[in-house]
């Protein structure tokens, strides 16, 4: 939850907006169906459990997306998915680098 | 033999001048002869040996040079007459049992021997191999074997007239062969009670030989003796285990392997099932240096290695959480010196949000992070701004387990609310109170979990003019983390805060699968 207040904080100073936020699977699923975004910031775990499948939903829907993870790019193994990973803790220049990398 | 010349000179001095020497069939030499010469064979059924027959006599010769324990059982009495050898065997029972009755001089075996004057006074043979008997040879019972063959002594007219019995002692032959007996028996337990697995693989074919119980156990209860391993453990052979018996068989050398994974396909009805082993596979060698075997042994360690994957799991999952919490220090410090109006300040806040989050942590960790008792979460987030003894918080709430984000969202969203009363609401003076209700309810069949804090006798409230961590935490994150909504009013009778959110959100176990 502290976590999501801080990447809110990076989005905000790097100029962006916030479009919507949630921190368990079901809530998120339901944004990624129907939100109109630019970029999504996910983490691998919600609550227990692992959010690839927004991440499949967002792939679907053509939108990028990175993760942020405190287990690092270690976190997607066995995931199928190949995305950028922001290793936790990370830095408001982490945000900007690896969203410019995708968008 | 010293002593055997001087027994014979001091007969052939003392005998009777010109007779004949009625002992001259026995020949020269040795203790026995002096003895039968000296022996009073006219107080037996015998007589004296001047009345002796022809076969007695030639019977008695022959025993008399032959090196091996011979012993003659003469009438029906079985009157003894035996060599050197026999009565060194006979150990202290010579000399009283020469010329003494077989019955009496071996009274411990009576029916033993009457049994084979029986047999032999009637033209039979008896052969024995190590035959046990207890004797009484040396004044204590001993346990003897024994090779012994009865053959009749035939006289003049043809008929039996006694019995010869050679006589060879087998007892260290048997003992020695009951003991490497015992051996093999104490080796075959070894081999059956030992904790690894074994088996012995004969030829290039790899036939099992033996196997013992944990071998067993292993393969599960498939009847492998007999069989080549290809026939008898087909998935293994295939897992390239046929191949690795193939090299340690041609090289000689022995290969062993750690952590090996295998699928075992223990019964028809059975799946395939991991297992992990460390093995070796050690050739055996004949003394003509050729492999004749290989011995298999090892032990299934499946649960040594899974042990070591969920420890390397906890690893990442510690640096996972210890990642997390550097990343929520971070968040806290970040935002909070941010809005923050002095450095004393923004201290006072950072130290009391990361003492917060310690004790929701240690809260949680208590518990193995499964959850948290409702109940427990609010003391434990608000204990710290409660004075017992002039108590300001009223609470009440139902028994509830929290799912642990939840327990971790609600308890820091508690602690903002207490640092705010305490600075500019209702905890900031004596008189003040908050009043704080948990409550599930349903609403339109949906099952809701509320929270409602709500202060009374503080001072005037004011709308903040600046958002700060705080604010963030409660209306942004706290609603985000449990799906729910969240509201605050900021009445001037007190400020009221809100929480509603679908119980499956909030509560251990449910809405999580």
């Amino acid at each position: 939850m502290l976590v999501a207040l801080l990447i809110e904080d990076f989005i905000l100073q790097i100029g962006c907006e916030i479009a919507g936020m949630a921190m368990r699977l079901e809530p998120a699923l339901d944004l990624a169906r129907t939100i109109d975004i630019d970029v999504a910031i996910l983490d691998i775990n919600l609550a227990g459990k692992p959010s690839f499948p927004v991440a499949e939903m967002l792939r679907e829907r053509g939108i990028p997306f990175v993760f942020a993870s405190g287990y690092g790019v270690a976190g997607l193994e066995g995931s199928g998915i190949s995305a950028p990973v922001l290793q936790k803790p990370f830095d408001v220049s982490d945000v900007r680098r690896l969203l410019a990398g995708v968008v | 033999m010293a002593e055997n010349n001087r027994a014979e000179g001091a007969f052939a001095t003392g005998g009777t001048d010109g007779a004949e020497d009625a002992f001259a069939f026995l020949g020269k030499g040795g203790e026995i002869r002096r003895l039968i010469r000296e022996f009073d064979w006219g107080s037996t059924p015998l007589g004296r040996v001047e009345t002796w027959p022809g076969s007695l006599r030639t019977a008695t010769a022959l025993l008399l040079q032959s090196p091996v324990p011979i012993v003659m059982l003469w009438g029906e009495h079985g009157i003894m007459i035996y060599n050197d050898a026999y009565s060194g065997f006979a150990g202290k029972r010579h000399p009283q049992l020469l010329g003494s009755r077989v019955r009496e001089g071996w009274a411990e075996i009576a029916d033993f021997n009457d049994n084979v004057m029986r047999v032999g006074l009637s033209g039979g043979t008896l052969a024995y191999r190590d035959q046990e008997l207890t004797l009484h040879r040396r004044g204590v019972p001993e346990q003897v074997w024994m090779n012994l063959d009865y053959s009749p002594v035939l006289d003049e007219t043809g008929t039996p007239a006694g019995v010869i019995a050679i006589v060879v002692e087998t007892t260290s032959e048997v003992l020695a062969r009951q003991r490497i007996a015992r051996e093999h028996e104490r080796l075959l337990q070894l081999f059956a009670q030992a904790p690894t697995f074994m088996a012995m693989l004969r030829g290039e074919n790899h036939v099992f030989e033996l196997v013992n119980p944990n071998y067993q156990t292993l393969i599960g209860e498939r009847d492998v003796i007999g069989k080549p391993v290809k026939e008898a453990l087909p998935e293994l052979a295939d897992q390239g285990f046929g191949a690795l018996l193939d090299q340690a068989y041609r090289s000689g050398e022995p290969i062993s392997r750690w952590s090996e994974r295998l699928i075992l396909v223990r019964s028809k009805e059975a799946g395939p099932e991991e297992r992990f082993v460390d093995f070796v596979y050690q050739p055996i060698t004949a003394d003509s240096g050729e492999v004749t075997h290989i011995f298999v042994q090892g032990s299934d360690v499946t649960e040594r290695v899974i042990a070591e994957h969920r420890q390397r799991l906890l690893v990442n999952e510690l640096n996972h959480r210890v990642k997390n919490t550097l990343a929520s220090v971070q968040a806290i410090t970040s935002q909070t010196l941010r809005g923050a109006m002095s450095l004393k300040e923004a201290s006072d806040s950072i130290n009391g949000r990361i003492l917060a989050l310690s004790r929701a942590h240690n809260m949680l960790t208590a518990q193995n992070w499964t959850g948290a008792d409702l109940n427990e979460v609010l003391e434990t987030a608000l204990s710290t701004h409660d004075d017992p003894d002039r108590p300001q918080l009223d609470v009440s709430s139902p028994p509830l387990r929290l799912e642990p984000h939840a327990a971790l969202s609600i308890a820091l969203a508690l602690h903002e609310l207490a640092i705010n009363a305490a600075k500019f609401g209702a905890l900031s003076r004596a008189e003040g109170r908050v009043e704080i209700v948990c409550e599930t309810t349903v609403v339109e069949d949906r099952e809701i979990f509320r929270m409602t804090w709500r202060e009374i006798g503080g001072p005037p409230v004011q709308t903040p003019q600046r958002r700060g961590f705080g604010s963030h935490l409660l209306e942004r994150a706290l609603p985000a983390e449990l799906s729910g909504q969240v509201r605050i009013h900021h009445r001037p009778d007190g400020l009221v805060f809100e929480l509603a959110a679908p119980l499956s959100a909030v509560r251990e176990g449910v809405g999580l699968e």
